[in-house]
């Protein structure tokens, strides 16, 4: 999307009608960095009448030109949001969607846009960010607890998937089939979790992209989470797996959770908020299972620009990662070799 | 070398030092961002020009070692075909539960692997090596 006049206008005449306003004036209309799947659009706007009459501060967020097939529909992120508005968990306050492609380009909804930096590398290095890391990872494991106590029935968001861990299997192997390459390192990690998988799992309502780089922070508080587009239901310790894992640490490596703590800062919270109990076995299943799963996502990236659907050094670069998740997917089955 | 001009990865290097040193203190953040990945681009490729076929014949010696194959001695195209095949074939074997035993062969499956992924991350980012 370019913000030109056109665009602009159509935009606030969309919002001057989702609001009930008498006019709309934009601002700031300016692309957020970040999101290699979603693009996300910073928006301010001067709101005379109705219900947002002042200054809002929002974001819009888009499809980006090709889409991974795993994340949801604005659409249905949209849903999404509204529905975890319950139960106190930390999110972005859903507005309005617009699903007529002639605004901006593609669908995409307006939120509530939260003070703070999200940025991974930011968050897990600058340390006037985070200046009590076991504060942060608390609020983390207790936002965490919150989400996957959402009750959500099927029939409300019968959209989303319910994947648990052979189910996980299944679905990055048929990935691969379709590929049509060979990937022996990721079908070592899958068998791996395939011969590991635990015998009985929970489920809930799980975030799937709980990590550092998807969470606000503002003066060292967690101000909420972003990226609702891969949520559904599965084994809530895929969660834990994918926030601790290395992948996730932004070079911070001597922090499991995300770059940013220490595990003792961040389980004993989770644990008493959620009331499980959280096994070292499992946190170490599911982070072989992330490396898998962040790489069958980086190939997927490759592939859009591979595939000439989208052209982009980001894209190209992504599947040069792979080789660092490999690395590490052997080191974290070397002892069961 | 027919001529005594730089070469491939040699022209990129330098072309990447001009990028960074004379570019990238003219430009904004975004921009930098940009010019960043672009240079890392260029390291890649040129490590890549510089390894050569190397790493894909000793890949390929030792996916024959493993199913007792004698050695091939394949270049360009041929090699690329070949490690396609050999990839899918132990990944087939790898899923089909083949080197689940606590053997020998398993052992030398995840060497393999091992020295197969250290070789390209000498060419994806070789900062990350162990």
């Amino acid at each position: 999307m370019i913000p030109d006049d056109a665009t602009r206008a159509r935009l606030a005449h969309f919002i001057r009608e989702a609001s009930g306003a008498l006019d709309v004036r934009l601002t700031l209309f300016e692309q957020m960095s970040g999101g290699a799947v979603q693009q996300n659009w910073a928006i301010d706007a001067e709101v005379t009448g109705g219900a947002f009459a002042g200054t809002n501060r929002w974001v819009l967020r888009m499809d980006a030109p090709t889409v991974v097939a795993e994340s949801l529909t604005r659409a249905h992120e949209f849903q999404v949001l509204k529905a975890v508005q319950q139960g106190a968990v930390l999110a972005p306050e859903p507005l309005w969607l617009c699903e007529n492609r002639a605004v901006v380009g593609s669908s995409f909804f307006l939120m509530k846009r939260l003070p703070g930096v999200a940025t991974g590398h930011k968050v897990a290095r600058d340390l006037t960010l985070v200046p009590d890391r076991r504060h942060l990872a608390r609020e983390l494991a207790a936002n965490l607890a919150r989400i996957h106590a959402i009750r959500v029935s099927p029939r409300e968001l019968p959209f989303l998937n319910t994947r648990l861990a052979r189910d996980n299997i299944a679905h990055y192997r048929r990935y691969l089939d379709l590929l049509g390459e060979g990937h022996p390192v990721l079908e070592w990690g899958l068998r791996w979790c395939e011969l590991n998988a635990p015998p009985r799992e929970e489920t809930t309502f799980i975030h799937r992209d709980y990590r550092t780089g998807n969470y606000l922070v503002d003066n060292g508080k967690l101000a909420g989470v972003l990226d609702w587009e891969f949520v559904g239901f599965g084994n809530p310790m895929e969660d834990i797996g994918w926030l601790f894992a290395k992948c996730w640490r932004f070079g911070q490596y001597g922090y499991p959770v995300g770059g940013v703590a220490y595990a003792e800062d961040f389980l004993p919270e989770y644990e008493l908020r959620s009331g499980r109990a959280v096994k070292p076995a499992e946190l170490h299943y599911w982070q072989v299972m992330a490396h898998v799963r962040w790489a069958i996502i980086a190939l997927q990236q490759r592939e859009r620009h591979r595939s000439g659907a989208e052209s982009s050094l980001e894209l190209a670069l992504t599947g040069h990662l792979l080789s660092d998740l490999e690395l590490e997917i052997l080191a974290l089955t070397e002892e069961h070799a | 070398m027919i001529t005594n001009l730089p070469e491939g990865s040699e022209l990129l290097l330098i072309a990447r030092k001009t990028l960074l040193d004379d570019l990238a203190p003219l430009v904004g953040d975004k921009a930098k961002y940009t010019l960043a990945m672009i240079a890392n681009a260029m390291a890649i490729a040129a490590r890549e020009a510089e390894a050569g076929e190397a790493p894909a014949l000793a890949a390929l010696a030792r996916f024959d070692r493993i199913y007792g194959i004698e050695t091939r001695e394949l270049h360009g195209e041929a090699l690329r075909r070949a490690i396609a095949v050999q990839d899918l074939r132990l990944a087939e074997d790898i899923r089909g539960g083949h080197f689940d035993a606590p053997d020998e062969k398993r052992r030398a499956v995840f060497e393999h692997l091992r020295e197969t992924v250290t070789a390209r991350l000498r060419i994806s980012n070789p900062k990350s090596l162990p």
